[in-house]
């Protein structure tokens, strides 16, 4: 009798294990939208198609590719993450429409680098993810509007804001351009309006802005902008627009023979999808250009390589590229979101670990990010190079100078920012 | 079986027709009824005048169904004028929506009766259609002393009538709803006179766009309003694509003219500000045909054209319910002088850029339109109308009794906002009843939750409707898309809003639940994702 009760109770113990041993192995059950025992299901709008689709349309393919590395690595808490992408086009009720196919059809947990200024707004006004809990993780849009907590409470910015890259570019110019003629052409909506906010912080006096009507830029429209800066004199010419405006003005001024200083703002200075429009990567050369994250010819830098590997392996054949490099490090940094957000993670969960540990992910970026419960401000700041004749950014002087600075009246200065090193396997720990 | 059905569907279209053309006389007698079976047929006239018509099936069950009709015009419209020419002022009563066969049948189906009137005046009446409700109700109880429960449901005006039925008489009905429904004659009226003023100062100074005439003077003035809107809707149109000015612009409009704003542009910015949708029945600011225009007809065209397309529908009734209203005020009623439009498109300009020709664009038409232009003079009003408009009746917004509201998120009449308002103000009377359960808990010890008394149902547009011809030229003459137009509503729609409405009047509680859901999957386009939020209407400012 005795050695059945120890045999039973043997038995019962070895239940007991395995069940515990099951616990730990397994994810619990979900109970949040988009979260099951086997799968995080997030989703993205962007251009896929389209004239406004050129290099931004890669950015899916290389956040699946890191997503792909981490699921066949365990994924998070064992759950894979499921990435479902839809084309608005760039055109911001098309964001509307397909943000809501994803939110009510798709019934994704969290959307993730949703594209453009107008698209984000048109999203968080008419389809209202804050109401919903739903967060919107790292936009692809540096409108410093965005940043405020109050009025888009579950969104999160990544890219320093155009306020910041213009009070950096405007510090660049203090340095090196004193008593130069300058001119500007801008975006004529809130992507310029935050670009002549920053230069107007920086002091930097303009002898010629000219603005353009979103969808406006192309050939033509290059001519006569050309006509104006030339009026003017300028000796340095920013173009704080978007690629297809860089392109029609850049393509433009090679016929011409016009040949200023140029200044390209990121958004519109990767040289890849420059390229792609049929403008050859020599007219890019020597013209300043702004990063936060490092060159992306840059293989001894540990990021580049790492997620450079993994896209090869991906999609053999396709170009790394600026584009290539954000899509890969937002989801790099989404992966780390959702581990920080426990064994089972909510939209709460998940927007709290981004408050709590956020400005400490592991990022390629060489700046800074200002994540806290009182901030959604994503990367501080940028580094400044010079295009190669391949086109490519690299750092002046061979040394990356990252420039810090915030979206109100602070100070640019020199960053000291020490970059963490990348977690082992460059997956989240 | 189907046949069966068949002929009872027939039969059901053939009584619903046969009352509608039944014209009462006698005011305030009781009411005249047939006496068949298995529907008998009442018809009567109201103390005021107002005729109406009641609907019993044999196997009534005590519960009557009141439906009150949305905005008829109030004067007859000269067959000349466009798109609304020849009609003539009518008080036929409707006791289901359009008489439609398919909602009457769900309710004899059921022992329910239907009852319903025409109104004794028509253009803006809830004060007096209120009182008609109450004693239509009183008449038909007592004409047919059974009865037991009332649920109220309307359209457009006829679901302001309901909810202020339910506002101020919660005890003679168990519920209600109200569908497409108007919000108060002050956010109606500026949103429709910010629209007509709009079109004034820039596109024709010759508009009057209200401040009418007394009298016939007046309506022959709206008359006048009417063709000048449509034609110049019309030019609008032939200019699309330009941007070219009609003739009849203003100096103020032939001067942004000359600075290269395109007409397109100065339309859509009307149109934000005053807060049409930006999807019409044909126009879904998404779609673009195969080619050069794929990308920029959505982001460019298309959002102007719905605009040109809703404030078309949008216009005779602008222009006739303010002649209306200033009528029963006594004297102009829409007053623009201390509006900022700037504030009011502060969200739209950002995505709408593209369309509105970009910040300097926008800037130079806000500059034209401010209140410092002496070109574009802005609207003043009559005090003392507007304190006898203030008078008329008005919702609060208060939910006292299971209430469902359905409404197209893309009408262009009474936009969604409307609603929106309510399930935003009834969401503070639910948390406040919640605080008082919660404090009444603390002395009794017993927690009764409250019931929620609220169902949302949007009539949600497609995602794209927009068609094309071969030429790439859009279609417009295939039926408006879903959750766009005025009240565009489907049989299977009503009849799910009235199945909800009379479970609820059984029950106490709104339907939810897998079976319900399944229900709404059935109806088609419709949605009740709480995420959903409709703009309320632009004079409420940022809501």
């Amino acid at each position: 009798m005795k050695a059945m009760n120890r045999r039973k109770l043997i038995t019962a113990s070895a239940v007991l294990a395995v069940v515990g041993l099951a616990a730990t192995a397994l994810p619990a059950q979900a109970a949040e939208v988009g979260v099951t025992s086997t799968q995080i299901k997030l989703g993205m709008t962007l251009p896929m198609t389209g004239t406004a689709s050129l290099g931004y349309n890669k950015i899916p393919g290389a956040a699946k590719a890191y997503f792909d590395y981490l699921n066949a690595n365990g994924g998070i808490n064992g759950r894979k993450i499921t990435l479902v992408v839809k084309d608005d086009r760039y055109v911001p009720t098309e964001a509307v429409a397909k943000t809501n196919e994803l939110i009510l059809k798709d019934k994704v947990m969290a959307l993730m680098a949703p594209l453009g200024t107008a698209n984000v707004k048109a999203v968080a006004t008419s389809v209202n993810p804050a109401r919903r809990g739903v967060p919107v993780l790292f936009i692809n849009t540096g409108f410093s509007g965005f940043a405020d907590v109050k009025k888009y409470p579950t969104t999160y910015t990544v890219l320093p804001s155009y306020i910041m890259e213009a009070k950096i570019m405007g510090e660049y110019i203090k340095e090196n351009f004193a008593g130069k003629k300058i001119g500007l052409l801008y975006q004529d909506d809130d992507f310029g309006v935050d670009a002549l906010a920053g230069f107007k912080t920086a002091g930097v006096n303009f002898a010629v802005k000219v603005p353009y009507a979103s969808g406006s830029q192309n050939a033509a429209a290059a001519a006569g902008w050309i006509t104006k800066f030339k009026a003017a004199e300028a000796d340095v010419v920013i173009l704080f627009g978007v690629s297809s405006a860089t392109s029609a003005m850049l393509g433009v001024a090679a016929q011409l023979k016009y040949a200023p200083q140029w200044m390209l703002g990121s958004v519109g200075g990767d040289a890849t999808t420059i390229k792609l429009t049929g403008v050859p990567a020599g007219v890019l050369y020597n013209a300043i250009g702004f990063s936060p994250v490092p060159a992306t010819t840059d293989m001894k830098d540990e990021y580049v390589k790492f997620f450079s590997d993994i896209y090869a392996k991906a999609l053999p054949g396709s170009a790394f590229d600026l584009n290539v490099l954000l899509g890969m490090n937002t989801a790099f940094m989404t992966a780390q979101a959702l581990k920080a957000a426990g064994p089972n993670p909510t939209r709460k969960s998940l927007m709290a670990a981004i408050d709590s540990k956020g400005a400490t992910f592991a990022s390629s970026a060489l700046v800074p990010a200002g994540y806290s419960k009182t901030s959604h401000v994503g990367l501080t700041g940028y580094w400044v190079g010079k295009y190669a004749p391949t086109g490519d950014l690299a750092p002046i002087g061979g040394t990356y100078v990252t420039y810090t600075t915030d979206s109100g009246s602070g100070p640019v200065v020199k960053s000291t920012y020490k970059r963490p090193p990348m977690p082992a396997k460059g997956l989240p720990n | 079986m189907k046949k069966v059905r068949l002929l009872s569907l027939l039969s059901v279209t053939a009584l619903v027709t046969t009352v509608l053309v039944t014209a009462p006389t006698v005011a305030n007698a009781a009411p005249a009824c047939d006496g068949k079976s298995p529907i008998q047929s009442c018809v009567g006239v109201t103390s005021d005048g107002a005729p109406y018509a009641m609907q019993v099936p044999a196997n009534f069950n005590g519960t009557v169904a009141l439906y009150s009709h949305g905005y008829r015009y109030n004067v007859d419209i000269p067959a000349a004028i466009p798109l609304i020419g020849g009609y003539k002022i009518t008080n036929t009563p409707e006791p289901v929506p359009g008489g439609n066969a398919a909602v009457a049948q769900y309710f004899f189906s059921q022992g329910i009766a239907i009852l319903g009137s025409g109104f004794a005046r028509q253009g803006w009446n809830p004060d007096s259609a209120i009182k008609t409700n109450v004693e239509l109700i009183d008449t038909f109880k007592k004409q047919f002393p059974k009865t037991t429960k009332v649920v109220a449901w309307g359209s457009s005006l006829g679901g302001v009538i309901t909810q202020g039925l339910a506002e101020k008489y919660p005890q003679l009905v168990s519920a209600v709803a109200p569908m497409c429904m108007a919000d108060n004659i002050t956010p109606q009226l500026t949103m429709a006179g910010d629209f007509l003023w709009g079109v004034k100062v820039l596109f024709d100074p010759t508009i009057k766009g209200g401040s009418y005439s007394a009298g016939a003077a007046g309506v022959a003035e709206s008359y006048a309003d009417l063709g000048k809107v449509f034609t110049v809707m019309g030019k609008l149109q032939a200019a699309l694509a330009t941007g070219a000015w009609p003739d009849t612009a203003s100096p103020t409009g032939k001067s942004l003219a000359a600075a290269g704003v395109p007409s397109r542009s100065a339309l859509l910015l009307l149109g934000l500000m005053a807060g049409l949708p930006t999807q019409s029945a044909h126009f879904d600011s998404v779609s673009g045909p195969e080619g050069a225009l794929k990308l920029t007809f959505p982001l460019a065209l298309s959002p102007a054209l719905a605009i040109l397309e809703n404030g078309t529908n949008a216009a005779a009734l602008a222009v006739l319910a303010t002649q209306d209203v200033e009528a029963q005020a006594g004297g102009a009623i829409f007053d623009n002088t201390k509006t900022d439009y700037s504030a009011r498109i502060e969200g739209e300009r950002v995505i709408y850029n593209a369309a509105l020709s970009g910040n300097t664009v926008i800037d130079a038409l806000l500059g034209a339109l401010s209140a410092a232009n002496p070109g574009a003079p802005r609207a003043v009003a009559n005090p003392a109308a507007v304190a006898k408009m203030n008078a008329l009746h008005t919702n609060t917004g208060k939910i006292n009794v299971p209430t469902v509201l359905m409404v197209g998120l893309a009408d262009p009449i009474t936009p969604a906002g409307a609603s929106q308002r309510l399930v935003d103000l009834y969401a503070e009377q639910y948390a406040a009843e919640k605080a008082a359960a919660s404090k009444a808990y603390q002395s009794s010890r017993s927690y009764a939750a409250p019931t929620n008394k609220l169902l949302m149902l949007w009539n949600t547009p497609p995602a794209s409707y927009t068609k094309f011809n071969e030429a790439g030229s859009p279609i417009t003459s295939t039926p408006a898309a879903q959750g766009t137009n005025h009240c565009n509503f489907t049989s299977a729609q009503l009849v799910l809003v009235a199945k909800s409405m009379v479970q609820a009047s059984n029950t106490g509680k709104l339907p939810s639940g897998g079976s319900f859901y399944t229900a709404i999957r059935k109806a088609g386009n419709l949605s009740i994702d709480k995420g959903i939020r409709a703009p309320w209407l632009k004079s409420y400012g940022n809501n």
